[in-house]
C-alpha cells in the first residue's frame, strides 16, 4: 500500500456505481444463481470441506469488487497473508497492484490479535468486543464494502461458549450491515453431505443471511467440486447444486447433472 | 494412403448457423474421414477456432492424424478425456491439449470448454464433441441424455456452433432419441453394418 | 579442540593468580581470593544480602570495559544508586535485562489498550495492512546473555544476578547447558564469572548439575535468632582447596558492605 492510498480509496468508493440494492459478486455464474447477486450488507457464511475452493472464491469475491472501484478487506487466519498472496497471485484474475495500491486490504489476522494484546486461547466477553471493534473500526475507516474472515473457525475456537459466539456474528453482522459492507465469512467443516452442519458450531448457520456449501461429489472414484447456495435472506434463488471449476479466470460454475449428483449407490450405472 | 474427402458435409454445413447443433452420424471404419471432412470446412472455409473434445482416442493420436493429411490444428484447442487414465499420459508436447480427468466428469468439461471458449480471441468457434458413443461407455444413460442437453443448449445460447459425433448403433436408444431430439442438424454418414 | 590463547606476562602479573571478591576480610578467609577461570553459583535465599555481594564481587573492576554486571531484577537507577552509596566504579558495562523485559511488554499492552479504548486510526490501520508477521516479543535473552559473555576478552569480570529469570522462561536444560558453556570460556580466558540462583522453586535437579559445573559454590542464607536476622555464607565447595569450605556469618556495614563476622570451619 503506498502512500495515501488507502484515502483515495474513499473518494473512488463514493463514486462507486453500486447504488442498487445488490452486491453484484462478479463471479461467473453465481450472481445468476443468486438471481442478481448477494444483497447488500448481508452476512454470507461459506461453508466447505479443505480444498473445496473457499479461499479462491473469497478472493475473486474481493477482485471482482475492487476491479469495480470498491474497497475491499480480507482477514486471514488459516495460512499467513504471505502465502496466501504467494498462493493467490498464480490465478491470472488476481492481480498483486490491489494489494499493493490498498484496494485489496489483507490483514493478518495473528498480527491484529497481537496488537489487542489477544496473544490468548481463549477470549472473553471484552476481548470478543475488543474484536468487533477493530474490524468495524476497519471497515468504517475505509470504507469497506466487500469483506471476507478466513476463517470464523479458528476464531470461534478461541470463543468458548456459545452463546458468545451467537453474540459475536450477530454484533459483527449487525455492524457490518449498517456500514453497507457484503461479508463472506469462510468457515470450515468437515463433511458437506446434507445431513452435515454447515457450520462448525451450529450457530454460525442461524444467524448468517446466506450460506453457500462447498464441498465435493464422488462419482464412480472421482471428485466433482460443487456449491451450493443452501440460504440467501432476501433473495430467490437456485437451490441446486452446481458444480465448479478453479480457472486462472477464477471460479466457473454449472448446474451439476441431476443424475450425478449423488454419490450414493442408487445413482450409479444399472440402478 | 489416398485420402479423401467427403465434399457433400462442406455444403451441408454451409447452410447452417453458429446456433445450430449438429449431429454427425458416422460408422467405426469412416469416423476420421468423415471428422476430417467436418473440421475442415469449419477452420478453413468458414475460418472458425474452436475446442475439440476426445473422449474416444488421446488428442495426440488425433492431431497426429490431421498432421498425417497436411492439417494444422494448432490453432484448436483439445480437451483431452482419456490419457489421465493412463500414467504418463498428459506427459505431451502440444500446448493445446488441455486434460480432464476422466470422461465422467461431464461438468468440468463443459467449464473447461466455456473456460477456453473465454480465452481464445477467435470471432466464431464451434465445440466438436468426440464422440457421444465413446461417452456412453463410462456414463449412465439419463445421466449423458441430460448432459447433452445442457451441452447444445449452453452453446447455443452462446452462439458456439455444437458438432456431436456419434456412431448411432453404439450408442444406447434412450441417449441417441435425446440427441436426435435436441440437434437442429443431421449430417448423416453412419455405414450400414452388413452381419 | 581447544583454542590455545597465549597469555601476555605482563598481564599475568598486573591480574595475578587470584582476584578479589571484592570483599577484602572474605579474600584473607579464601587465602588470598578468587582463582582466575572460576565460575562461582551462588545459591540465594530471600533477604539474605545476595544481591549486594553480587554487586560488590563486581566493583574491583580490574578493567572496566572487560567487567560485565547482568541484572535482571533491577533497573538501572537502583543499581546506580547502591554502586555509588559504596564509592564502586560506576563505568563497568549494566545490562537490565528485567527492566528491558518490562519495557518491551508493558509498551505492548500499553499499545493494545489504546487499541482497544480508541479503536484504530487511518495510518494504525494502514501499519496493520502492512503487518506480515507478528512481531516476535520473545526475545531469546538466554542467547543474548550468552553470547555477551562469550565476547568477553581474557581476565573478564562478569556477574549474573540471577539465573531465575532464565530459568523461569527457558527450558531449564538449555540454561544448564548455557552455564556449561560459560564455565568453559571462563576457565579458558581466565575470568571470574558469579552466577547468582534463588534456591526457592529450584528443582534439585538442576541445584545438583549447576553444582558440579561450578568451581566453587556458595550458599547464602538467612535466619533469626531472637529479634535479629542472622546472614551467612556456606562455601561448600572450593576446587582444589577443600580447607576454604568453612561458613562465615556476615554483617552489611554502611563503610564495607558484606562484612564477614564470625567464621566456622566445616568438618
Ligand atoms: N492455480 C490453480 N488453478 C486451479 N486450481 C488450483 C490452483 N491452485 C490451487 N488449486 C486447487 O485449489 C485447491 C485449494 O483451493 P482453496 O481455495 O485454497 O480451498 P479451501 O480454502 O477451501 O481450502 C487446491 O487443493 C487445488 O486443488
Ligand atoms: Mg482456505
Amino acid at each position: 500500500m503506498n502512500s495515501g492510498g488507502l484515502g483515495e480509496l474513499i473518494a473512488v468508493q463514493a463514486a462507486s456505481t453500486y447504488s442498487r440494492d445488490r452486491c453484484v459478486t462478479g463471479i461467473h455464474g453465481l450472481d445468476e444463481i443468486l438471481r442478481g447477486g448477494i444483497p447488500y450488507g448481508s452476512t454470507v457464511l461459506a461453508s466447505g470441506t479443505c480444498g473445496s475452493g473457499k479461499t479462491t472464491l473469497g478472493m475473486e469475491f474481493l477482485v471482482r469488487g475492487a476491479l469495480a472501484g470498491e474497497a475491499c478487506a480480507h482477514f486471514t487466519a488459516t495460512e499467513p497473508s504471505v502465502k496466501l498472496l504467494e498462493n493467490i497471485r498464480q490465478y491470472a484474475f488476481f492481480d498483486m497492484n490491489m494489494v499493493d495500491t490498498g484496494l485489496i486490504n489483507v490483514f493478518d489476522m495473528d498480527v491484529l490479535y497481537s496488537w489487542l494484546g489477544l496473544d490468548k486461547s481463549t477470549f472473553d466477553l471484552d476481548d470478543v468486543h475488543a474484536l468487533i471493534k477493530s474490524i468495524t473500526d476497519i471497515v468504517n475507516t475505509i470504507g469497506v464494502t466487500r469483506l471476507v474472515i478466513d476463517s470464523v473457525t479458528t476464531l470461534c475456537y478461541k470463543i468458548k461458549s456459545e452463546q458468545l459466539i451467537r453474540d459475536f456474528l450477530f454484533t459483527l453482522g449487525k455492524k457490518l450491515a449498517t456500514l453497507g459492507c457484503t461479508t463472506i465469512l469462510i468457515s470450515e467443516i468437515t463433511s458437506a453431505t446434507e445431513n452435515a452442519h454447515w457450520s462448525s458450531f451450529g450457530v454460525e448457520e442461524a444467524i448468517a443471511d446466506g450460506i453457500v456449501v462447498m464441498g465435493d461429489v464422488e462419482r464412480m472414484g472421482h471428485l466433482l467440486r460443487f456449491l451450493q447456495v443452501v440460504k440467501m435472506r432476501g433473495t430467490a434463488h437456485s437451490r441446486a447444486k452446481h458444480a465448479i471449476e478453479l480457472t486462472p479466470l477464477g471460479v466457473m460454475l454449472t448446474p451439476m447433472l441431476k443424475w450425478g449428483a449423488q454419490s450414493d449407490k442408487a445413482s450409479r450405472w444399472g440402478a | 494412403m489416398m485420402f479423401e474427402l467427403d465434399q457433400r458435409i462442406a455444403e451441408q454445413l454451409s447452410t447452417i448457423s453458429l446456433n445450430s447443433s449438429v449431429q454427425v452420424r458416422c460408422g467405426n471404419s469412416n469416423a476420421f474421414m468423415v471428422t476430417a471432412s467436418t473440421m475442415l470446412p469449419l477452420m478453413q472455409m468458414f475460418e472458425m477456432g474452436g475446442v475439440y473434445i476426445s473422449a474416444s482416442r488421446g488428442a495426440v493420436e488425433i492431431i497426429q492424424a490431421f498432421e498425417s493429411i497436411g492439417v494444422d490444428v494448432s490453432n484448436i484447442q483439445f480437451i483431452d478425456l482419456v490419457s489421465s487414465g493412463i500414467l504418463g499420459g498428459t506427459d505431451v508436447n502440444y500446448p493445446n491439449i488441455h486434460f480432464v480427468d476422466s470422461p465422467i466428469m461431464l461438468e468440468s468439461v463443459l467449464l473447461r470448454t466455456l473456460y477456453i471458449l473465454r480465452t481464445t480471441n477467435t470471432q466464431r468457434n464451434f465445440v466438436f464433441l468426440d464422440s457421444v458413443n465413446a461417452l456412453a461407455i463410462y456414463n449412465e444413460d439419463r445421466m449423458l441424455a441430460e448432459y447433452l442437453h445442457t451441452f447444445i443448449n449452453t452453446f447455443r445460447q452462446r452462439e458456439v456452433l455444437s458438432v456431436i459425433l456419434n456412431v448411432p448403433d453404439q450408442t444406447p436408444p434412450l441417449v441417441l432419441s435425446n440427441l436426435d431430439l435436441y440437434c437442429t442438424d443431421l449430417v448423416d454418414r453412419g455405414q450400414v453394418v452388413i452381419h | 579442540m581447544r583454542k590455545n590463547i597465549t597469555f601476555d606476562q605482563e598481564d599475568e602479573d598486573f591480574f595475578g593468580q587470584v582476584g578479589s571478591f571484592g570483599v577484602p576480610k572474605f579474600d584473607n578467609e579464601m587465602h588470598g581470593g578468587v582463582p582466575r577461570g572460576f565460575t562461582m553459583v551462588a545459591f540465594t535465599e530471600t533477604g539474605s544480602g545476595a544481591e549486594l555481594f553480587a554487586k560488590q564481587f563486581i566493583s574491583p573492576a580490574e578493567e572496566s570495559e572487560n567487567t560485565l554486571y547482568i541484572s535482571t531484577n533491577e533497573a538501572q537507577p537502583e543499581i546506580v544508586r547502591v554502586f555509588n552509596k559504596y564509592g564502586w566504579p560506576l563505568d563497568v558495562n549494566v545490562r537490565t535485562i528485567g527492566e528491558e523485559y518490562n519495557a518491551n511488554v508493558l509498551e505492548k499492552e500499553l499499545l493494545a489498550s489504546r487499541y482497544r479504548l480508541e479503536g484504530f486510526r487511518l495510518e494504525d490501520i494502514q501499519r496493520l495492512a502492512q503487518t506480515r508477521f507478528v512481531e516476535d516479543s520473545t526475545q531469546d535473552y538466554l542467547t543474548e546473555v550468552t553470547n555477551e559473555i562469550m565476547a568477553l576478552g581474557p581476565y573478564f569480570r562478569a556477574g549474573i544476578d540471577s539465573l531465575d529469570f532464565f530459568l523461569q522462561r527457558d527450558d531449564p536444560g538449555r540454561v544448564v547447558a548455557m552455564i556449561r558453556m560459560l564455565q568453559a570460556h571462563t576457565q579458558m580466558y581466565r575470568g571470574l564469572l558469579l552466577i547468582m540462583v534463588s534456591v526457592n522453586g529450584l528443582p534439585a535437579s538442576v541445584r545438583q548439575e549447576l553444582s558440579s559445573i561450578a568451581d566453587m559454590v556458595l550458599t547464602f542464607g538467612v535466619r533469626t535468632i531472637g529479634s535479629d536476622f542472622e546472614t551467612s555464607m556456606i562455601v561448600s565447595k572450593f576446587r582444589n582447596a577443600p580447607e576454604n569450605l568453612k561458613m562465615l556469618v556476615f554483617r552489611v556495614t554502611p563503610e564495607e558492605g558484606i562484612t564477614p563476622e564470625t567464621v566456622e570451619r566445616i568438618a
